[in-house]
């Protein structure tokens, strides 16, 4: 049971602290690369992997829920929602340097042996039953029984999103004196 | 070594600068965007945070649904993000926000 105002103990298990250290660590440096990188495609992919890597975060430290909301719904729709908007206005750009570049080589050895040490830890972990998804009782009742308004609240702001973004994408635009607004965007154009 | 809530308070606040560079310092329209998904997933990981390790751990529950609110809102504002980015660029066959570029 637990006592109001008190401090939970931090996570000590070594392989989950490594885990944890990890993944932030990967979470942090896509993030900085889908923030500095020119190349469109590149940024979408840094984007996944950091909300992946996320996901893999709130699997460590919160209801299985979250993770499974994170990883399913969040990162791969909005993934699908940025390429697909590139393949409705400028195509999928190739990249400007050549796939077996030096930099292609060390970001690819790099990013292996990141994601191989992340394998292993998490093949290694023996993951202690109440760590992992720790919450309490499942976040669903939780959500259809306390905060029953909010998830209302949230089926409304997402239906609105769904509704407003098919409204402006239906709307017709006028022809522009720059050159665009009156082709409707249904293929990759350059 | 342990992991606790300064680790992912100082983890929230560096992602949340990166977002906030992301959308103060390009003029890409789309790389503005994932700023801006930065920087819901770092209020995210802040209630997350403060659920499992701080005094919000009191209402255990709090932290993850605060959590799931702010993904699910970020998914929103995507969507009107990307349809916007889209009238832009039919308008001016550029996703940069300034005639410039970068």
């Amino acid at each position: 049971m637990l006592l109001i105002g008190a401090l939970l103990q931090p996570i000590t298990s070594a392989p989950l602290v490594l885990f944890t250290y990890l993944v932030l660590a990967l979470l942090l440096v896509t993030a900085l690369t889908s923030a500095l990188v020119r190349n469109t495609l590149w940024a979408i992919g840094s984007f996944a992997s950091s909300m992946a890597a996320l996901a893999l975060l709130y699997l460590a430290i919160a209801p299985f829920l979250l993770f499974a909301v994170q990883l399913v719904i969040y990162s791969t729709v909005s993934a699908g929602l940025l390429i697909g908007l590139l393949r409705q206005t400028t195509g999928l750009e190739r990249p400007p340097i050549s796939p077996i570049s030096r930099q292609w080589i060390t970001g690819a050895a790099v990013a292996a042996a990141l994601a191989a040490l992340l394998v292993f830890v998490v093949a290694a972990t023996s993951w202690p039953v109440g760590l992992l998804g720790n919450a309490g009782p499942a976040l669903g009742e939780v959500l259809t029984r306390t905060y029953v308004v909010g998830l209302a609240v949230l089926v409304v702001i997402l239906a609105s999103a769904a509704l407003g973004s098919g409204l402006l994408l239906a709307a017709p635009t006028l022809p522009s004196p720059r050159g665009g607004g009156s082709v409707r965007g249904s293929g990759p154009r350059r | 070594m342990s992991a606790g809530l300064n680790l992912f308070l100082v983890v929230s606040a560096a992602l949340f600068a990166v977002g906030a560079f992301a959308v103060v310092a390009r003029r890409s329209a789309i790389t503005m965007l994932i700023g801006t998904q930065f920087m819901f997933a770092a209020g995210a990981i802040a209630f997350v945070a403060f659920g499992r390790f701080g005094r919000g751990a009191a209402a255990v529950d709090a932290g993850p649904t605060v959590a799931l609110v702010v993904s699910l809102t970020a998914a929103a504002q995507l969507a009107i993000g990307a349809a916007m980015a889209v009238l832009l660029y039919r308008d001016n066959r550029t996703f940069f926000l300034d005639s410039d570029g970068e």
